[in-house]
């Protein structure tokens, strides 16, 4: 009886965990419109207020609607189509922050969660676990992910169990999810010009 | 501690544990599949994906590739044994495949590692493969099979082996052979190097008996299994049985399929004599029949 309680008791707290995570992520998560009839997703990168996407989501002209329904027009800072990332400003100070998680300490069989626009839906959820870490150099190209992205996901945040952004998704390849990781965002943002950030 | 951080802990550090004794089997042109380091020195992979007899190679988790022979195969379930000498590496954790019920989270390995999850979607029990093979448990999964990963570990959350994945057993569905199931079959071929199965050597058709006919017979059936091809040299062709007999009882119990026949002959030993009832023109007739082994498959 006590073990069938601690069971219960244990699955109360994943599902609890598991919404106030996605809830979280969910609040950081944007979608990114182009001049085209397809959309993408992002990420509200961190303290910086910048946005996150995949370089061939962000396309000028550049609309983002936020979580809570704004939409605003966005200002491309940089763009590197190499690691297809790109970093995106808003007329806004008030964006809710994604914490910015570790790349390099992700482990295999580890959950994931992404959230994303889905075939340009509200925010949606899929679940699945870190399927592979090839490290040729210090940090993969990639991160695989055993978890189903549709389109619309891409430029969107990979996220490990404490809701931190690991990755950005970014394409599926044989059925795996793929996401640039953490590590390479966070070199791109480096590089983005200085001018640039001064003169927000 | 957070729920869901401490599940996602224990699935990464589950995989941690059994990819010490999970191998890549260079069998094959290209791809390489998984192979399960089962008990020291022996390593189970899937025997479709064991495309050479010699020349095999096992890559341990450690990078290093080392020589290994061929013990065995056996195509009814899917499983080859294969011999490593060089063995100073961690063997599986064992599980109970019984205890696993549908929702059970579980993860399918390949050599890498790489890694996909999912859940037990389906429990049966003993099931009988497409190529004759005996197999106690029927375990379907709601995981993804990635190419390479045939030949490795199901695991469930606690990191022990519960089965052998294979995606050559079924088109359609994502299975696994069960723990159990792979250390039977393994003693087997380490022991005669093949899993020997009775044969009879007649195709069969079920037909419907005329009233008339099924009133003749000792034992109460209305279906019968026509002979419609026959090995003449086979255990049944050299026991007498000929074209158009129609099969009514083996042993005394009635058969109205093929997996009747199958079960009953699959409980006897090669060598065995079976007795047989069947209809020749509409009269029953008793023969006496040696159960007669299994050909190999042709590569």
């Amino acid at each position: 009886m006590a073990a069938a309680g601690a069971s219960r008791a244990i699955r109360s707290w994943l599902e609890r965990d598991l919404a106030d995570t996605v809830a979280r992520l969910c609040r950081s998560t944007v979608q990114v419109l182009g001049p085209g009839p397809r959309s993408g997703s992002g990420v509200v990168w961190g303290a910086g207020g910048v946005i996150v996407t995949n370089a061939h989501v962000a396309s000028p002209p550049i609309r983002v609607i936020l979580s809570d329904g704004r939409r605003l027009s966005g200002r491309l800072l940089a763009r590197d189509r190499g690691c297809d990332l790109a970093a995106i400003e808003l007329d806004a100070d008030d964006l809710p922050p994604a914490i910015v998680g570790d790349s390099d300490r992700l482990r295999v069989g580890e959950l994931v969660i992404a959230t994303g626009h889905a075939h340009g839906l509200p925010v949606a959820l899929t679940a699945g676990v870190i399927h592979a870490i090839s490290r040729h150099g210090p940090t993969p190209a990639f991160i695989q992910a055993d978890l189903r992205l549709a389109p619309g996901n891409s430029g969107g945040p990979l996220a490990d169990a404490r809701g931190s952004v690991v990755g950005i998704n970014t394409m599926v390849t044989g059925g795996l999810a793929c996401a640039v990781p953490s590590r390479v965002v966070q070199r791109f943002l480096a590089a983005v010009p200085p001018s640039v950030a001064a003169a927000r | 501690m957070n729920a869901l951080l401490s599940l996602s802990n224990g699935l990464a550090t589950a995989v941690e544990q059994v990819s010490s004794a999970v191998v890549a089997v260079n069998a094959r042109p290209r791809l390489a599949s998984t192979g399960v380091h089962w008990r020291s020195g022996v390593v189970v992979t899937s025997d479709h994906t064991v495309r050479a007899d010699e020349d095999i190679t096992i890559t341990r988790s450690d990078g290093r590739t080392v020589p290994a022979s061929l013990a065995g195969r056996d195509a009814g379930t899917d499983l080859a044994v294969l011999r490593v000498s060089d063995a100073d590496f961690p063997t599986a954790a064992l599980g109970d495949p019984l205890s696993l019920r549908v929702g059970h989270l579980v993860m399918a390995v390949g050599y890498g590692p790489r890694v996909s999850w999912g859940v037990v979607s389906a429990v049966g029990g003993r099931w009988r493969t497409g190529r004759g093979g005996d197999v106690d448990q029927f375990l379907r999964l709601d995981a993804t099979l990635y190419p390479g990963f045939s030949g490795g570990p199901l695991i469930d959350a606690e990191g022990r082996v519960v089965g052998v994945n294979s995606s050559g057993l079924s088109r359609q569905l994502e299975l696994a052979i069960p723990a159990t199931t792979v250390t039977r079959v393994t003693d087997e071929l380490l022991a005669k190097g093949r899993v020997s199965r009775g044969f009879l050597g007649v195709g069969l058709h079920a037909v419907p008996l005329p009233e008339p006919w099924g009133k003749r017979l000792a034992v109460a059936t209305e279906v019968g299994l026509m002979v419609v091809s026959l090995q003449p040299d086979g255990p049944a062709g050299t026991a007498g049985v000929v074209l158009g007999d129609i099969l009514v009882a083996l042993d005394g119990a009635p058969v109205s399929t093929a997996d009747d026949v199958q079960r009953i002959v699959s409980g006897h030993k090669v060598g065995a004599t079976l007795g047989v009832t069947v209809l020749r023109a509409g009269m029953p007739t008793e023969m006496r029949i040696v159960v007669g082994e299994r050909p190999a498959r042709r590569r």
